[in-house]
């Protein structure tokens, strides 16, 4: 099957539909909330919540000896908060710091879990296949009733975003400021942490704990590359990270033997390499050509104020002067003197140039303007 | 005990005290979380390596999986020097991104190689006993000794070679740097000794459960002590204690040895976190209790010399006054009492001399916040020590 054959597909096939519906809702969802993790410097929570759900899918299955998603998500949720508060926990109470209070309860809870899985795996009972595609993921295993539960979490997570808004992006860039005017920052902070470990939990199931961080840091760093405002990041990152799980479901469909998952995250890497290339306010291409322009004007400016300190010295400003001896001196370019003449600073006599009246001013104005600035 | 025991608790004991050492400065440098993006990013690195010799163990695979942990520090510092992301963003992206190529590589190439992911990220130390290194035909110990044991001896050796530069610029990289090392070599010499261990580590614990050693015991010796030997020794300790309790207590679970392990880590870092003398969680909040105690104290005392109208302090009045709960009043009044800061009569509170001289000199030192005012103090005052 080929990329054609899957779009005219996802309409008609309804495990194709459902994926694509699925994913492109957990992009949604975890690119608007990842906004807020990587705005707020909580980028690796993701990683660390996703690892730290594993022993919660465990206990779950271990109580209930049954399979049902939702179930076994609701004791992800508890074990992924129980790790947040206790990160938080770390990092208030000890002199350890963020990194490694992540770094701590990320491994030692996914250690723990995987004591769980092997445990119940020796259990006679014969439930238990297919835990572990928690691990890894499959989008495969995604039915209809999945995706209305993402469907719904995501409306509800909307919902309470946008009557904390203001709350939010308060506390987003001024937590001291929100403090004083009088918010329970721990309350809003809990509740947009509570909803990221959500969105993580929401994930687990479609790609799995190691590829979660990604889907809630992408699309998000991408985003903010293209804007500086709070609401169009969100959104932007919301549509990023849907078309990377719509793509990704795409490519993993027209080949055999390719997660979905990791083609999601790649997909979703994809966007991010691009928007750090091309987006035109902070990209690395508009930086280096801004830089080079910036350069360039600065080398002009030079130029002309090396004119400039010859023509003082004479009595008429237009006195034409050699290319050769500009070169001499300063070893500037027929390019660099040409832009000069472009701009009516420099008059051109046969193979001689001369300042011109404008250009005297600019310079002696440039000239001014530095040796104030000297001062 | 037969033999595959004993040695399944060597090679653990050895992992644990090769991830330990720089596990410890990894945690002081703050960068914990950089084993954990090594420890999933060196995947492309190993199964490329597989594909390349088709042995697990092949140095080659070593080599170019500590290779792919380095470029992965190396991307991370290009990302984060660029400003367009935040530190952390940079490894949240970086090693998702190898990872996906290496699962991925994983499904389209090896349907048919002995190599998935779950060996990778999981490992299976009961099976190392079994893999045995052979020399000219006589059977010299299981293979993940050995290589545990090599790497052990270069991170022992590069430790006891480097370690005034290592301490140096750990807690000083501006010093390390005047002082002639270079603190980018050190940098990338440990995050090279951090890969190589991962990778040595990954089939006998998993790559994922390495970090757990990594930082686990160095953390927990962290809330310990502030010396950095006696950090790493108690480090390597709580590794190795953790590694054969873990082992025994899988042993009577019949699970995974290196989850069992990891919860080992897990409780011990727990105890510590819980009871450490004195940055443990009962001991912070003990002394937050006892300062804000104190600090209520002191206001109370403020106000007794403040005020000489009787009905400004009548015991009732004080809990109106300054709002405080009941119990917190009494707290504080005992504890005015027992000090001889005031006396009590007919529910009327008053300064003694002791209590007033105190007063004034703790006025004095806020006014003025001068240390000499209060040296006699100190002893008797906690609000004032540090």
């Amino acid at each position: 099957m080929d990329i054609q054959d899957y779009f005219s597909l996802v309409f008609s096939d309804y495990t194709l539909r459902t994926i694509t519906l699925g994913t492109a809702i957990l992009g949604a969802v975890t690119g608007m909330l990842g906004s807020f993790a990587v705005l707020r410097k909580q980028s690796l929570l993701g990683d660390a919540i996703s690892h730290a759900a594993l022993p919660g899918i465990a206990i779950a299955f271990l109580i209930t000896g049954a399979k049902d998603t939702n179930v076994l998500l609701l004791g992800a949720l508890v074990s992924g908060l129980i790790g947040t508060f206790w990160i938080r926990g770390i990092v208030k109470k000890t002199h350890l710091k963020s990194d490694t209070a992540l770094g701590l309860i990320l491994s030692l809870f996914f250690g723990f879990g995987m004591l769980l899985l092997t445990f119940i795996q020796k259990q006679p009972n014969a439930n238990q296949a297919g835990l572990d595609k928690y691990l890894f993921g499959q989008a495969a295993t995604l039915v209809e009733s999945d995706v209305w539960l993402m469907a719904i979490v995501t409306g509800f997570c909307l919902f309470v975003l946008l009557l904390f808004w203001k709350e939010f992006k308060l506390l987003l860039f001024d937590a001291d400021y929100t403090k004083t005017l009088g918010f329970n920052t721990t309350f809003i902070d809990i509740l947009i942490t509570s909803f990221i470990v959500l969105a993580i939990v929401l994930g687990l199931q479609t790609v799995g704990v190691v590829l979660m961080s990604a889907m809630l840091l992408a699309p998000a760093a991408a985003a903010r590359q293209w804007t500086n405002s709070l609401s169009t990041m969100v959104i932007l990152a919301a549509l990023f990270g849907a078309f990377s799980g719509v793509f990704g479901t795409a490519i993993s469909a027209s080949q055999n033997n390719l997660s979905t998952g990791p083609v999601i995250v790649l997909v979703a890497a994809v966007f991010v390499i691009f928007s750090f290339i091309f987006s035109p306010g902070r990209g690395l291409l508009f930086k280096k050509i801004r830089f080079i322009k910036n350069r360039r004007d600065l080398e002009l400016h030079k130029t002309l104020a090396f004119m400039h300190h010859i023509a003082a010295t004479h009595e008429d400003i237009s006195h034409p002067h050699a290319i050769k001896l500009l070169n001499n001196f300063q070893g500037y370019t027929r390019a660099t003197l040409q832009k000069l003449v472009e701009k009516d600073y420099v008059r051109l006599e046969g193979n001689l140039w001369c300042l011109t009246e404008t250009g005297f001013e600019t310079a002696a104005n440039l000239y001014t303007k530095q040796s104030t600035k000297d001062e | 005990m037969n033999s595959a025991q004993i040695e399944i608790q060597l090679i653990a004991s050895l992992v644990a005290i090769a991830c330990a050492i720089p596990g410890t400065f990894l945690v002081l440098r703050k960068m914990a979380m950089i084993s954990d993006a090594i420890s999933h990013s060196i995947l492309p690195g190993i199964v490329i390596g597989f594909f390349i010799t088709q042995d697990l163990n092949s140095p080659l695979l070593i080599l170019l999986a500590a290779f792919t942990g380095v470029i992965t520090v190396v991307l991370v510092e290009y990302i984060q020097k660029t400003g367009l992301v935040k530190e952390d963003t940079a490894i949240g992206l970086v090693f998702p991104a190898l990872f996906s190529i290496g699962v991925i590589l994983i499904a389209k190439n090896a349907n048919d190689v002995h190599l998935d992911i779950d060996a990778v990220l999981l490992g299976e130390l009961a099976f190392a006993p079994f893999d045995r290194l052979l020399i000219a035909n006589v059977d010299v110990g299981p293979k993940s000794l050995w290589i545990i044991g090599s790497i052990l001896l270069i991170t022992l050796s590069l430790l006891i070679a480097f370690f005034k530069e290592l301490k140096v610029s750990t807690f000083d990289a501006g010093l390390a740097a005047s002082l002639g090392f270079s603190p980018a070599i050190i940098h990338y010499g440990l995050m090279s000794v951090a890969s190589v261990t991962t990778v040595g580590a990954f089939d006998a614990v998993g790559a994922i459960l390495v970090v757990a050693l990594m930082i686990a015991p160095a953390a927990t010796a962290y809330l310990l002590t502030t010396n950095l030997k006696k950090m790493l020794g108690l480090a390597i300790g709580f590794g190795v204690l953790s590694a054969i309790s873990g082992y025994w207590f899988a042993h009577w679970l019949d699970a995974s040895i290196a989850g069992s392990i990891t919860t080992m880590l897990g409780l011990l870092f727990l105890m510590v976190y819980l009871f450490a003398p004195s940055k443990g969680v009962i001991a912070v909040l003990y002394r937050e209790k006892q300062q804000r105690t104190e600090v209520s104290l002191l206001t109370f005392l403020l106000h007794l010399k403040n005020h000489d109208e009787a009905e400004e302090r009548h015991v009732n009045h004080l809990r109106e006054h300054i709002n405080w709960q009941k119990v917190r009043a009494k707290t504080v009044l005992e504890l005015a009492l027992k000090n001889n800061m005031i006396v009590v009569e007919k529910n009327i509170v008053s300064l003694t001399e002791k209590g007033d001289t105190f007063t004034s000199k703790a006025i004095d030192y806020i006014i003025t916040n001068r240390d000499a005012q209060i040296e006699d103090m100190k002893d008797d005052f906690f609000l004032f020590r540090g």
